[in-house]
């Protein structure tokens, strides 16, 4: 009988196992889980390893000097990298329109006139106006010299205010027209032009101001003058309110952002590809280029720099010179961010085309030995490098209750998803393919323009509620849940997640619909288009349907969500899919860590 | 004859308020469409106190406190007497009070407050 400790050093965490061994059988003792220390395949790992083989021995009442020997990982050497790039991009030149939604315009219906400042207003101004009101200006005066003017016969059609006072306006005007509010920049505004201001009443969006039509009719327009602003009105669609105002030269722009030529060295053949037409097209590229030997970006554009930041993340983690790393797998996500309109007067945003591109790199140097021999000198034993993660972990999942050989495991990580197949005969492939759950986060963060890594996590790791009152909130999924303590105000009608520390509010002017959509949207063109991907790579004939078990693994297969998406993906290829559960106890944690004992004890056997 | 009910409004409950902040605090209440019922106090008492008062008195169940040195307060009926859902010392500015106002009314109307 001998006492073995396998110990699996992950990207965030490291797992112990520690076992009985004797004539192939394992008794499992006790398994402990810490957190890395160090990058993952580097000598500072071992502090992390000492530390959980420790926690492993104190939990089964043993000393270290039973210990027999410590059996660490070969760590994957694999990393990924990430960049996002907009390909597109909304320019308003010559401040010609004004398209946010201000949360209380006043006055409903269409006016059209000259813009005129409200101190020139009870100078009589010919024809119909348009009063622009800067900051400073109290209600009750701009009703007053509003109403001032209407009795001196000036033909007031709307206003535009600075300040958020629309409702308190209108409230106290003679003659009610539209007002829109919350101009920051209201001193952009060009005066003595022809102007459009139109409000919505509440629960709809404006008709006249964003149908290149009605321009043309507010505006008198030629058909090619029509064909200018159509860009306008397509940027002002779905708006509460909205300011048009027409200058000579003014124009809104939708640019394309030349981004750029991927090109994609296969072993058979190079394929490029523009990255503006779009992770599909990409992807396609990708599939007619496998096996990829490395990708390189045009130098000079967008996705020649997106490349290179990758390669400069990884020649720092591993000391190799950027011109040796090669880049062996990307995954193309298209994605919508919106992002402020650039010459908007009031903070306008506009939802703008981006692609993300997840890059991964394989190391040919691991010091995984260093490591090992630190970890032998501080616990006095003898420790060893061995076995393959994809086969140690299938070797894991195998403890799993309900799964027989053959087995495939889909290790849902960080950076990469891993997949390998353990055959009838105990031989392994093992397949590694760029993005996971690192790509996700960045996903959720840019596409809710939340500017914030932590809370976008928040959102990937927990459901959605809204808080109706100050003791109820309601799931995501319907439910209602009273409290007995009130709420904070702060989260008040606000859109929260429910992690272990109580609501925290999710910072964004979406609903709970739009933000669980984009959530899961994520999640899916992340975790279900790679598993797939890497399952078929590994897959007899690349054929899903030969596959029998599939067990996930790793930080992903613990989300509230995840799991059940790639099983409901993978149920029409009559495979069973499940969150694995490591010796019927463990779930997705320690399958490498168990599955380097059971290939000890299956060595040692006779 | 039956009488008819008041339309629901918000109450508004000080001590003597500075004329300027009452002005500012129902204008936040009005720029969110929400109506708003002035009312002088009898008995002398802080803002969260009157607020509080103010929200049981409310047919919305909100209410605004101001005291005479013009702090602000607002409440809603169903929280604890001494936690309100907004607080500003004496001394404030007309965007604090035009903002009480807006979040006397957006809990009503359950918009966020924060």
């Amino acid at each position: 009988m001998e006492l073995v400790v396998g110990v699996d050093v992950g990207n965030s965490t490291t797992e112990a196992c520690l076992a009985q061994v004797g004539k192939g059988a394992v008794t499992l003792l006790a398994t402990a889980l810490t957190r890395t220390t160090g990058v993952k395949g580097t000598p500072k790992n071992a502090d992390g390893a000492v530390t959980a083989v420790r926690a492993a021995l104190e939990r089964a009442g043993v000393t270290p000097d039973a210990l027999h020997r410590v059996l660490l990982n070969e760590a994957t050497p694999v990393i990924s990298g990430l960049a996002m790039e907009t390909i597109t991009e909304t320019i308003i030149t010559e401040s010609t329109m004004i398209g946010h939604n201000p949360a209380t315009p006043g006055g409903t219906g269409i006016g059209v006139g000259v813009t005129v400042a409200i101190g020139d207003v009870l100078d009589g101004p010919e024809g119909p106006v348009v009063v622009v009101v800067p900051p400073g200006w109290d209600f009750d005066d701009v009703a007053a010299t509003l109403n001032a003017a209407v009795d001196k016969g000036v033909d007031l059609t709307a206003a535009i205010l600075a300040g958020d006072d629309a409702v308190l306006v209108t409230n106290r005007l003679t003659r009610k027209v539209p007002v829109v509010d919350e101009v920051a920049a209201v001193e952009k505004v060009p005066l003595g032009m022809l102007s459009a201001v139109e409000v919505a009443p509440p629960g709809r969006t404006i008709r006249t101001l964003s149908n290149s039509y009605g321009l043309a009719t507010v505006f008198g327009l030629d058909p090619q003058q029509t064909r200018q602003v159509a860009p306008v009105a397509r940027a002002l669609t779905g708006n509460r309110s909205a300011v048009v105002v027409r200058t000579p030269t003014g124009d809104v722009t939708d640019r394309r952002i030349p981004v750029g030529e991927l090109t994609l060295r296969g072993e058979a053949r190079t394929v490029r590809v523009d990255v503006d037409a779009g992770a599909e097209a990409i992807m396609d590229a990708l599939a007619r280029a496998q096996p990829l030997v490395d990708a390189t970006g045009e130098p000079g554009t967008h996705v020649g720099g997106m490349l290179a930041q990758v390669r400069d993340t990884m020649t720092d983690i591993t000391g190799q010179p950027a011109s040796e790393i090669a880049i062996r797998d990307v995954l193309a996500v298209d994605t919508m961010v919106p992002a402020e309109v650039r010459g908007g007067l009031a903070g306008e945003v506009a939802l703008e085309n981006a692609v993300a591109l997840a890059a991964m790199v394989r190391t040919d140097r691991s010091r995984m030995q260093a490591v090992a021999d630190r970890v032998a000198d501080e616990l006095g034993t003898s420790a060893a490098v061995g076995g393959i993660e994809g086969a140690m972990a299938a070797l894991g999942a195998l403890t799993t209750p309900g799964v027989e050989r053959p087995v495939a495991v889909l290790d849902l990580g960080g950076g990469s998803t891993d997949a390998a197949l353990l055959d009838r005969d105990g031989a392994c492939v093992a397949m590694h393919v760029a993005g996971a759950g690192e790509l996700v986060t960045k996903l959720i963060d840019a596409e809710l323009a939340l500017d914030n890594r932590e809370t976008a996590e928040h959102v990937k790791r927990h459901p959605l509620a809204k808080v109706e009152s100050f003791y109820h909130l309601r799931h995501e999924d319907g439910t209602v849940q009273f409290v007995q303590e009130p709420l904070p105000p702060q989260v008040f009608a606000r859109v929260v997640t429910l992690g272990a520390d109580g609501p925290s509010p999710v910072p964004t002017r979406l609903n709970l619909d739009a933000i669980r959509r984009v959530r899961r949207e994520a999640k899916r063109r992340v975790f279900v288009v790679n598993a797939l991907r890497a399952l078929r790579q590994v897959a007899p004939r690349g054929d899903l349907r030969a596959l029998d078990f599939v067990v996930l693994l790793g930080g992903s297969a613990l989300d509230f969500e995840v799991p059940d998406m790639l099983a409901d993906a993978l149920a029409p290829y009559g495979v069973v899919c499940g969150t694995g559960n490591v010796h019927g106890t463990e779930g997705p944690r320690n399958a490498v860590a168990s599955g380097l004992v059971m290939a000890y004890a299956q060595a040692a056997a006779p | 004859m039956k009488e008819r009910p008041e339309p629901p409004t918000i109450v508004v409950r000080h001590g003597g308020a500075p004329g300027p902040v009452l002005r500012e605090v129902c204008a936040g209440a009005e720029e969110e469409g929400v109506p708003t019922r002035v009312e002088p106090s009898g008995t002398p008492a802080d803002a969260p106190a009157l607020a509080h008062a103010a929200a049981l008195a409310s047919p919305l169940e909100v209410g605004v406190g101001i005291d005479g040195d013009g702090a602000v307060a607002v409440h809603h009926a169903s929280l604890p007497p001494g936690a309100p859902a907004l607080a500003l010392p004496a001394g404030g500015d007309p965007p604090g009070w035009r903002r009480a106002g807006a979040v006397a009314a957006r809990i009503v109307t359950g918009l966020p407050i924060a």
